[in-house]
Parts: C-alpha cells; sequence; structure tokens
C-alpha cells in the first residue's frame, strides 16, 4: 500500500469522526445570559456560567493534526490545528490563515482569531443554525478541512517547482 | 518576465526617443535603480546636450577595483567631470551623434548599461587575475606549486547594499563570486532558503556546465579574512557563492557573465516577491471556493437572480 | 539623511498608470494600465479566467493527493508570462494572449492582476527594491476601505515595501495647483474638476476631506470629443477620419472660444484659421486632412453638451455650481475660490477662462437676485477664480510627487514594521500630508 492511500485512510476515520462529533455538538438553542440581563452572548465565548458549558471533545490525528469542538448551550467553537510538517507549511498556513481572517466578515463563522494552540477557529452559534442548514454547515467545515490540507501542500509544491524553475533559469545562460 | 533586464529601461527608452529626431526638450529627472543607484537625466545648458550621471553607494570601492578605467574603455569621448552628488557623468550632444545607426544604437545601449559598467569593474579584474593565474600555475603541477599561486588573490569586497556585499576572489582555476544576502522577514527567509536550495541543486541535476552554487550561513572559508562580516548565527544573514570555473570566463563570454551575475540578488528577490503574489493569487481563488460552499448553507440566498428586460442582471442592496 | 531613496509614486488610473518617483516634475513612465496574460481575454468583471488554474475537484473525488494539481504546478510559470502598459497592447493584438484592465471606474476590479501588474512596474519599469522605497499610491474618491486594505496587503506582505501613503487623487490634483502663480495659500480646499479619457468628475474637497455626497460626474470626457472629432471629419468627407486622426486633431488644434457664433463668424472673416492637418500613414503614404470648426467646436461639448449628446444637456458650469452649492455653506467660499483643474481634458487653451467666466455669470446672477430681495442690501461679493497650471495633464501624480518629495512625508507613511504590528486596518487612516497643523 501506497503512502498516500495510507494517509488517505487514516484521514476518512478522522473525518468521519470531526463530522459526527460536530453534528452531534451542533444542537443549539437561543439562550439568554444569566450574568447580564438583556444580553445574550455566544457562552462559549463568555464562559461566565459553567452549568451550561459542555466537556470540550478534542479529535485528533496525530500530535500536528487535530480539532477542538466547544460545546456549549447556544454556541460551538471549533479549532482547528492544521498539518505543518516544516518551517514552509509553517509560514504557509500562517499566512492563509491570516488572509482568510482578514476577510472573516464575509465567512460569517469564521472567528477573528485562533484559539490559542490552533491555527484557526470557527464559532457557530445558534442564529447561525437557525438561518443556515445545520449539516451543509458541518459539510462545510469538513470540506475546508480537507481542502486547506491540499491547498497548502499544493502552495508548497509550486514553490518548490518555482525556485528550481527559478534557478535552472537563471544558471543556464552559463551553460 | 522570467529574466530581469541589464539596461535601465528608462535611459533607454529616453534616449532612444531623443535620437529619433523629435524635438529637443528640457529633461530633468531623477531616477533609481536596483541597490541604492541613483540616476540624474538632464539638460543643463541646452536642450540638445543631455547630461547623465550616476551616484553608486559603493563607487569608491569600484574606483579602487579599476571602475575609471572601464568607464573610460566604455564611455571615453563622452565623460565629463562628475555632476555635484554624482560619481560619474557622461555627456551625450545630440547634434553630434554617430551618424550610422548602428553606432547611435551601440551608444543607447551603452549608456543604458551605465549602472551595469560601473559594478563590472571588480569582475574584470578578477577575471585577468584568473587569466594571469591561470598561466603561472601552468607552469607548476598542482603539487610543486608555489603558495602564492594555489592561494588565489585577495578578496575584493564590495558593499553594495546597506547590510549585503559582494566578494570576489580569483584563483588559478577559477573566480569565486560571493553574494552576502539579508532577510528581514520571516517568510521572505524562508522561501528564500526553499530557491538557494535550488539554486544548489539545480548544477547536480540540470544543468552540469553552470557555475557551483553553494549556500551556507556562516561565512565562507574564502573570506576567513575579511573583517566586519555579517554574523550567521540567526539565520536571517547567508552567504551564496558562486564558483565560476574557467568556460564562464573565456574573453568570449565574460562580459555577458558579469552582466548576468550581477543581477542575481535582484532577481532572486524579484521573485521571492512574485511567488509570493502567485500565492496570494491562489489563496484568492480558494477563498472564494471557501465562501460558495459556506453560502451553500444559506437557504434563502439561493440563486434568484432577476433580470431587466435587456438582459442586465442587478444586485439587491442590503 | 542624503542617501535617502527617492519615494516611488504610482497612480494608477482607469485608462494610464503613472509611475516615477518624487521630485520629479513629470512621471518616468506613461502607460495603458492594461495586462496581457495568457489565454484569451476575460470578459466583463475578469473573474475565473486569468486567475492561476487551482485544482477544482477535492483530492477525495479524484483519488490519492491530487496527482493532476502536482503537475500542472510543476512547469506553472503562467503566472510569470505577462506583458504590461503598451507592451500589452502590442501582445494582445497578437495570438495567444489576452488583454484585461484591472482598473475600472477607478477601483481596482481584479487583485491578482492588479498585484501583477505592480510587480512588473516595480522590476521591470521602475527598478527598484520595494524594501528601499517609500511609496505614494493614489486611490479615487469614496475608494471602500476594503480596497485601501486590499492595496495595503499587496504592498506590504507580497513586496516588503517600506513605507505606504495611499492619498485620494482629487487631494493631490489640488497640492498639484500650489505651483501655480495664482495660488497664493497652500490650502487643500478647491473644487477638481478631473477630466480624463472617460468620465468627468467634479469632486469637492474641504480641508483636505473629499465632500463624498456632492461629488458629481459628467460622462463627458476626453473619448468624447475624439468622436465628436471624428463624426465632424466623417461629415465632411475628409480623407482620413479614423480615431487616431482624430485624436491628433483634437490634441494639436482645439482650443475654447468665447462665443461660438462670433467664433463662426471669425472663421469666414479670417481664412488662416482653417488648418491643415497632414497624416503620415505607416506605409509612408501621406493625406492631408482639413482642419475647420472642430477647432472650437469639439470642447465646446464641455459647455452646450446639446451639440453632442442628447441623454446629457447639462453644461459644465452649471455642474461645477451645483456641486459647490450642494456642499456646506462654510467651506463653499473657499470651493469656489480654487477651482482646480486635472486630467488631459482640461489642457485645451481658454477652458480655464471661459470656464471662469461662466460661473462668475451664474454666481453673479443670483447675487444680484438676493440683493433684490433683499431689499437694495448690497453683498461683498464672491471670488470665482479657476486655476490652470503647468502640471495639468498628471496632476494627480505630480502632487504625489510634490508631496512625497517633502521631508516629513516619511512620518506620515505606515511603515511595514506598524503593519506587521496592527494589520491591514492600520491603512484606513492616514495623516494629511499638508493640512491643518502641518508646517
Amino acid at each position: 500500500m501506497t503512502d498516500a492511500a495510507l494517509k488517505s485512510q487514516s484521514l476518512r476515520p478522522y473525518l468521519l469522526c470531526v463530522r459526527s462529533s460536530l453534528t452531534a455538538a451542533l444542537s443549539l438553542s437561543n439562550f439568554a445570559s444569566q450574568t447580564s440581563e438583556r444580553h445574550n452572548v455566544p457562552e462559549v465565548e463568555a464562559a461566565s456560567s459553567p452549568e451550561v458549558l459542555l466537556n470540550p471533545l478534542t479529535v485528533s490525528r496525530n500530535e500536528n493534526e487535530k480539532v477542538l469542538i466547544e460545546p456549549s448551550i447556544n454556541s460551538v467553537r471549533i479549532s482547528i490545528k492544521i498539518k505543518q510538517a516544516d518551517e514552509i507549511e509553517n509560514i504557509l498556513v500562517h499566512k492563509f490563515t491570516r488572509f482568510l481572517t482578514q476577510r472573516a466578515e464575509a465567512f460569517f463563522i469564521l472567528r477573528r482569531k485562533p484559539v490559542k494552540g490552533y491555527d484557526i477557529s470557527f464559532l457557530i452559534t445558534n442564529t447561525h443554525t437557525e438561518e443556515m442548514l445545520k449539516h451543509k454547515l458541518v459539510d462545510f467545515i469538513i470540506q475546508f478541512m480537507e481542502e486547506v490540507d491540499k491547498e497548502i501542500s499544493e502552495m508548497k509544491l509550486f514553490l518548490n517547482a518555482r525556485a528550481r524553475f527559478v534557478a535552472e533559469a537563471f544558471l543556464s545562460p552559463f551553460d | 518576465m522570467l529574466l530581469l533586464d541589464y539596461q535601465n529601461v528608462l535611459i533607454q527608452s529616453l534616449l532612444t526617443e531623443r535620437f529619433s529626431g523629435s524635438p529637443p526638450v528640457s529633461i530633468d529627472q531623477v531616477v533609481s535603480d536596483f541597490d541604492n543607484v541613483a540616476f540624474h537625466v538632464s539638460t543643463p545648458e541646452t536642450r540638445s546636450k543631455i547630461l547623465i550621471s550616476i551616484a553608486v553607494k559603493c563607487y569608491k570601492e569600484l574606483v579602487q577595483y579599476g571602475a575609471q578605467e572601464v568607464l573610460e574603455r566604455e564611455y571615453g569621448p563622452y565623460i565629463v567631470s562628475p555632476e555635484a552628488g554624482y560619481d560619474f557623468s557622461v555627456l551625450i550632444d545630440l547634434d553630434n551623434l554617430p551618424s550610422e545607426p548602428e553606432a547611435r544604437e551601440d551608444l543607447i545601449r551603452r549608456v543604458s548599461l551605465l549602472r551595469r559598467n560601473a559594478m563590472a569593474a571588480p569582475f574584470e579584474r578578477a577575471f585577468d587575475d584568473f587569466a594571469h593565474r591561470q598561466e603561472e600555475a601552468s607552469k607548476f603541477t598542482s603539487e610543486s606549486a608555489p603558495e602564492g599561486v594555489r592561494e588565489g588573490g585577495e578578496v575584493m569586497t564590495i558593499h553594495y547594499r546597506d547590510e549585503e556585499a559582494i566578494y570576489i576572489k580569483a584563483s588559478h582555476d577559477r573566480v569565486t563570486v560571493i553574494f552576502s544576502t539579508i532577510f528581514r522577514e520571516e517568510t521572505d527567509r524562508i522561501y528564500g532558503k526553499v530557491f538557494l536550495q535550488e539554486f544548489v541543486d539545480a548544477r547536480r541535476r540540470a544543468i552540469q556546465n553552470a557555475p557551483q552554487v553553494l549556500f551556507r550561513n556562516e561565512p565562507p572559508l574564502e573570506l576567513q579574512n575579511v573583517r566586519g562580516l555579517a554574523d550567521g548565527s540567526h539565520g536571517e544573514v547567508g552567504y551564496v557563492t558562486f564558483v565560476l570555473f574557467p568556460r564562464h570566463l573565456t574573453p568570449q563570454r565574460r562580459q555577458e557573465t558579469i552582466s548576468h551575475i550581477q543581477t542575481f540578488r535582484d532577481y532572486f528577490h524579484y521573485h521571492i516577491k512574485a511567488s509570493k503574489a502567485y500565492i496570494h493569487s491562489r489563496m484568492r481563488r480558494r477563498t472564494a471556493d471557501f465562501l460558495q460552499v459556506l453560502n451553500r448553507a444559506r437557504p434563502e440566498n439561493e440563486e434568484k437572480e432577476r433580470k431587466t428586460a435587456s438582459g442586465r442582471t442587478f444586485r439587491v442592496q442590503g | 539623511m542624503a542617501s535617502q531613496t527617492p519615494a516611488v509614486v504610482m497612480d494608477n488610473g482607469t485608462g494610464f498608470s503613472k509611475l516615477g518617483f518624487a521630485g520629479n516634475d513629470s512621471p518616468s513612465f506613461v502607460f495603458p494600465t492594461a495586462i496581457a496574460t495568457k489565454g484569451p481575454a476575460g470578459g466583463t468583471g475578469g473573474s475565473g479566467s486569468g486567475r492561476p488554474a487551482v485544482a477544482n475537484k477535492p483530492s477525495f473525488l479524484t483519488g490519492g493527493t491530487g496527482q493532476g494539481g502536482a503537475l500542472s504546478a510543476k512547469r506553472g510559470t503562467e503566472d510569470l508570462d505577462f506583458f504590461i502598459g503598451d507592451e500589452a497592447l502590442i501582445a494582445a493584438s497578437g495570438p495567444g494572449y489576452g488583454i484585461h484592465y484591472p482598473v475600472r471606474h477607478g477601483q481596482v476590479e481584479n487583485w491578482d492582476h492588479m498585484e501583477r501588474f505592480w510587480s512588473n512596474s516595480i522590476f521591470k519599469y521602475l527598478r527598484v527594491e520595494p524594501e528601499d522605497h517609500y511609496f505614494l499610491l493614489t486611490e479615487p474618491p469614496l475608494n471602500p476601505p476594503e480596497n485601501r486594505e486590499n492595496t495595503a496587503e499587496i504592498m506590504f506582505e507580497s513586496f516588503n515595501c517600506a513605507g505606504l501613503y495611499i492619498a485620494v487623487q482629487a487631494v493631490l490634483a489640488l497640492a498639484a495647483s500650489w505651483t501655480s502663480s495664482k495660488v497664493t495659500d497652500r490650502s487643500l480646499t478647491g473644487t477638481v474638476i478631473d477630466s480624463g479619457d472617460g468620465v468627468t468628475h467634479i469632486i469637492p474637497v474641504a480641508e483636505g476631506y473629499v465632500i463624498g455626497s456632492s461629488i458629481k460626474s459628467i460622462p463627458i470626457a476626453g473619448r468624447d470629443i475624439t468622436y465628436f472629432v471624428q463624426s465632424l471629419l466623417r461629415d465632411r468627407g475628409e480623407p482620413d477620419s479614423s480615431l487616431k486622426t482624430a485624436e491628433r486633431v483634437k490634441e494639436e488644434y482645439c482650443y475654447v472660444c468665447p462665443d461660438i457664433v462670433k467664433e463662426f463668424s471669425r472663421f469666414d472673416r479670417e481664412p488662416d484659421k482653417f488648418l491643415k492637418h497632414t497624416v503620415t500613414s505607416p506605409n509612408g503614404r501621406t493625406v492631408t486632412v482639413d482642419v475647420g470648426y472642430e477647432r472650437f467646436l469639439a470642447p465646446e461639448i464641455f459647455f452646450n453638451p446639446e451639440i453632442y449628446s442628447s441623454d446629457f444637456l447639462t453644461p459644465l458650469p452649471t455642474v461645477v455650481d451645483g456641486v459647490i452649492q450642494s456642499s456646506p455653506i462654510d467651506v463653499r467660499r473657499g470651493l469656489y475660490k480654487n477651482i482646480v483643474l486635472s486630467g488631459g481634458s482640461t489642457l485645451y487653451k481658454d477652458f480655464g477662462r471661459r470656464l471662469q467666466r461662466d460661473i462668475k455669470h451664474m454666481v453673479d446672477a443670483r447675487i444680484r437676485a438676493s440683493e433684490v430681495r433683499s431689499g437694495g442690501k448690497k453683498s461683498g461679493g464672491l471670488e470665482v477664480q479657476v486655476v490652470t497650471h503647468k502640471r495639468q495633464r498628471h496632476g494627480p501624480w505630480f502632487g504625489g510627487s510634490l508631496l512625497g518629495q517633502t521631508p516629513e512625508f516619511r512620518s506620515y507613511c505606515h511603515t511595514k514594521a506598524e503593519y506587521d504590528e496592527i494589520g491591514p486596518s492600520i491603512v484606513r487612516r492616514f495623516n494629511l500630508i499638508g493640512g491643518p497643523g502641518s508646517t
């Protein structure tokens, strides 16, 4: 079995696990704040009433790739740690997530700052689940996880290919 | 654009236009070029006399390595005493141009290569030195050669940028050109590393006759006697060594080799930036894709494109 | 510091880009804001085509880890294969390349193309290492702040430029007028009439800030004048009535007259007012074209649009007056006093004089009427002044060049370090150079 096939085999259960955990976590309801009157805040962010916070859950594929799901009564926070094998991937992930959060306005559920220890975080509230289709939101997160890995490795491939091309182009006139 | 031009496009196009016989106009422009080189193109006395001056940061060093002779060879009759604040000036009288079109073309080419020629002196000297040493060394077998021949010449240093320098050293079988590089930005440093690795590997993989390229963060052995080197221990300073072999140094090829190797730093940085631009456009595309996926989750937002009678579409505000 | 590098000034307009270094009196390069890329021209809006190929299908559909993507990336150098400016026009006329205009209506529409356009501007034409230079870019009035952020993202992240300042074109045009002898105080209050190729804007500026709600545009500009000249040439059956000839005639012979009726009779009295224009075609043949009434009729469409257009009928002076009247009352005096021209279509001889006269007429009539209504009270009068100056053609660029060479310019820029610290939102605000409170 090739390495790639092995990888995609371990990817499937990982994504499957995230999908079902996330679907389960996304049963949200409207909930007014208990600590300040006439406020309605994502409890997972406010963290002011411990009784409405549920147990956070980590799904990890390996030490470099994991998802943290923090459910609460009216909101869920999903944080993703994207695979980074070396410093190139590291910088590419950083660039890409920064580029995305820069455009968080358009992404309704994207958190402008990732949770510490993760690369990118999403915050889904009961408003989101009411206005949008829940299973499609889950689809989005899963597809994001799939594509982001692919994008990073493609960018890395591009960089290597470009570097090779540029080096050869510079050196060949000497030939 | 893959390779950078050797000449300054502005000077080239300006002279081409002036030489074509269009009515003379007064010019007064300060123009930059790579590596803190500044040109001043002006018509101080009359409109038909164009003064082109160049200021190079490391001109003193270049003169020390024979820049004056190189420039005199290239620009002989056109040289005038340098304009205040500049290092070297040529004056072109439009009423007194060479009559043959080829000679005019050649003049334009030469002048637009002013920066290149000013920087060429140490390279030429090293190449000459190499030829000399090669001849010397051929008199001995490699073991019996006296110390001086094997050692190679002194290292010529050109501080062409504030924090970066070129070092050139000739020996009997090669000329070594070392660029010290510095990256102020983490991203550039990492991209740069990828690029430099490929420069190092290119010779092994594809182009056997290319100069050998070496890259390291510590100053290479050739520079052990040079003072004032930047310390590479933090990773942002690096030394890129090009080893030019005799085949690159033949009289027929030396001019081209000099032109080409001079562009290394800017070429390298240009491509780092172009790669970043490409990665940006990939990210834009990918972000648009993600947004599309996310928007599928919004039920009421299904495409209801509305059209006017003439077929134009419009967006509903808010 | 003597060795300080000059700031790079780039004014990317819808039609033309003006590039150069601060301190010069004219841009080093002026060429179309066009980019020719491999493949067919992008349709409207420039989405889709011209962008780099990114594998569309997620990898789990194709199986494996995206073999196709890796292969196409291997030789993926299409993004380096492009031309900008005049070279783009040449390349696009041949096979294989399509032309794109990344700027539309003054605003950047296609950031991918714009980023590459800048890359080539900097490295091929200006030949500068952006890390060594500060940059002054321009933007149209009412540019959304997101566009500024995108610009900053490109300038700082891709190019690592040392510092950046983004100025509004109209404000720079005001600064450019400081070279005129008519301008005594260097104020940044005034009305800018910016007429380029596609559209004419009238932009009131108070103390360096654009009064957005009062901006008006009129759909008559350089291109319309060219078309009008061409139609006149065609009507007379001239041997050459190409667009190019019409443009030459427009640029070389046209002027603004005080009164068309009188000018017609003057032409009839003085036959030497009729000129001949010689066209040399590429194959060496020459033809002669008569140049007649279009000399003064063509620019007249600004003042009497009905001779050219049937759907836009308000004369330019009326629009200018309306713009100023709709601005806050406390700045109107300043707006009337400093009406600044900018752009290629304001260069006709006596254009400013005629404009000033017409606006003055309107203002005086209004003052007289209100004097009558107030029962004989005398008004102090209102000064109307249209400023023409030598740098009108590239007004915004020249204004940028003036500001970019001031010693304090750098302190107004946002630097790379500040950007890294705060992020793109930093460029939402710039302090005004030469504005209130500065020296």
